[in-house]
């Protein structure tokens, strides 16, 4: 079932637009998003009134508007047939192309326009104190004091415990994103030099086991994305299309005590626990619906904000064995040098992390299409990205290829 | 800020709560979870139970995942458990918590089987997976009366 929808829709345009704080003129995630979708459909070379599908994530939390999907397509004048915020937290980024996919092989719309935009780190100073109020239930959480890196600090705690990985492991991540981050001329850490090991575990402590170095940092800017996708037979009018191989989604809960209220699921296990995710559910369907494995990924992003939260995913994306991330990084094989080519931009610990990224996919494009200026990886053909949100609640894998099987 | 009484039908006002200049949103103790509330000004930890299966669920339930039953009850716990999970926060949300750090906040097993985010105190301590943990009432930074557990 899921076979036939393997390579049978394409990505023929991205636009993009980025501010940083310290430009002279600071974009909101509003002119972000309808810059960025100008320019993707312009790109495509289609007009406007061929926008059949229109998906965004989630509302931007620096421009709230109760029907953010429709403030946006009334800056671009379209008038889509089928249109929706899809809301999985940051795995909703990447639901907005599985929709488009599903979208454009129904034979109801030729062509869909998927956007993600958020400025927040211009416009929102308190991002700590902001954050946990977003992600701490109000009434069982919040009074308590929480915040995000002390929410996910209780994945880290039974992670650490259960499967004996150590803070050297956590921090070996952080130490290859910060080399990437040092060659993309977007990135927060750009030019603020490469770090050790032991500059993770002295930087000071956030929330145990999570020293600041562990942690992601919030993006100086704002960052808007858009890609057009459309099925096989229409692809092929377009130069470059990118094949969506194969796709998964899945959510497991609301809020981090919540998730302990999750039990008897397939993903989970009969016992409730912190440790297994929907990224494992999402990447099984994708490589099953891509007839891909593992060694076939050429290149991987992973949707992290801190440094454990690697480690567990490349065990559910199958590159590791179940509880052996820590030694698969320790053994150099995300090294900048020589590894598996892994969070080409830096990270959300080196790059930075803005709300709702597609532009982890757009960097894998940019990276299979020979595009990545100064930071190009030989030969990347497939590359797999990753989304999540929630403490991880909600997880996406896409695969893409140059190629189409 | 004064410890909260909990009127139902005051519930849809909530209470502010803010860090610096960013609202943190509404406490709304609500409806379906007013006698949680109404249990903790009694010094009592109330949790849902299905009457049909008996298997306990956190406060908020609404529906047994077991047997689909809406005829949840209140029943209150014992007060034991042990550690589940825990962090300790040096960076706090806001002003409001920062004269409590570092404090340890977590997930407590309760001898139920349910699960719930707390307050981790270490009396004796210290804090560590497992410890067997009970139940205590204290007024928290946030001033609101909360089940906290006490560790060790
Ligand atoms: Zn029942």
């Amino acid at each position: 079932m899921t076979g036939k929808l393997g390579y049978s829709a394409a990505i023929v345009s991205i636009g993009r637009c980025v501010t940083k704080r310290d430009d002279a003129a600071i974009l909101t995630a509003l002119q972000l998003g309808a810059i960025a979708s100008s320019r993707a459909i312009q790109n495509a070379g289609i007009k406007r009134r061929q926008i059949g599908a229109f998906f965004t994530g989630r509302c931007p939390t620096s421009y709230r508007t109760l029907q953010y999907n429709q403030t946006l397509l009334n800056e671009l004048k379209i008038a889509p047939v089928f249109n929706t915020e899809v809301t999985a937290h940051g795995a909703g980024a990447l639901g907005t192309i599985e929709l488009a996919v599903l979208a454009v092989n129904s034979g109801l719309v030729d062509y869909a326009l998927c956007v993600t935009n958020e400025a927040s780190g211009v416009w929102l100073k308190d991002k700590v104190g902001q954050n946990a109020a977003g992600e701490s239930n109000p009434q069982f959480e919040a009074p308590y004091g929480p915040t995000t890196p002390s929410l996910y600090a209780q994945v880290a705690c039974r992670y650490l415990h259960e499967y004996g990985a150590t803070s050297e492991m956590m921090a070996k991540v952080a130490v290859e994103n910060r080399h990437w981050a040092l060659t993309h001329p977007h990135a927060a850490m750009r030019n603020r030099g490469a770090i050790t090991i032991e500059d993770v575990l002295n930087s000071r402590m956030i929330a145990s086991p999570l020293h600041l170095l562990d942690c992601a940092v919030n993006y100086p800017g704002g960052i808007s994305t858009a890609f057009i996708i459309t099925r096989a037979e229409l692809a092929h009018n377009h130069s470059n299309p990118t094949w969506i191989a194969g796709f998964g989604q899945q959510t497991t809960h609301e809020w981090i005590s919540e998730r302990m209220g999750a039990y008897d699921l397939d993903v989970i296990g009969h016992e409730p626990n912190l440790t297994n995710t929907g990224c494992a559910t999402a990447a099984r369907q994708a490589y099953e619906m891509s007839g891909l494995k593992p060694d076939d990924i050429d290149i991987v992003q992973t949707s992290a904000p801190f440094s454990f939260v690697h480690l567990m995913m490349l065990e559910e994306l199958g590159f590791c064995k179940k509880g052996e991330g820590g030694p698969f990084v320790m053994d150099g094989h995300i090294d900048f040098d020589g590894g598996l080519p892994f969070n080409t931009m830096g990270g959300y610990l080196s790059f930075g992390q803005m709300a709702q990224g597609l532009y982890n996919l757009h960097e894998t494009i940019d990276q299979i299409w020979g595009q990545a200026e100064g930071r190009q990886v030989p030969d990347a053909h497939v590359g797999l990205v990753h989304g999540h949100g929630g403490i991880l609640a909600s997880h996406s894998v896409m695969i893409v290829s140059r190629e189409r099987a | 800020m004064t410890e909260p009484s909990i009127k139902l039908e005051d519930w849809a006002q909530g209470i502010s709560m803010r860090a610096g200049p960013v609202s943190l949103g509404l406490y709304q103790p609500s409806p379906e979870t007013m006698e949680y509330w109404h249990g903790i000004e009694r010094r009592e930890l109330m949790l849902r139970q299905c009457p049909a299966c008996q298997r306990c669920f956190h406060p908020k339930r609404i529906v047994c995942s077991d047997c689909g039953s809406s005829e949840l009850t209140w029943v209150r716990a014992s007060g034991r458990g042990s550690v589940y999970s825990f962090s300790e926060i040096h960076r706090p949300p806001s002003a409001t918590f920062a004269t409590g750090v570092p404090y340890i906040n977590g997930l407590v097993r309760l001898e139920e089987g349910v699960h719930l985010f707390t307050r981790f105190i270490p009396e004796p301590g210290p804090v560590r997976i497992n410890a067997p943990a009970r139940l205590d009432f204290r007024v928290l930074e946030s001033h609101w009366l909360l089940p906290v557990f006490l560790v060790g």
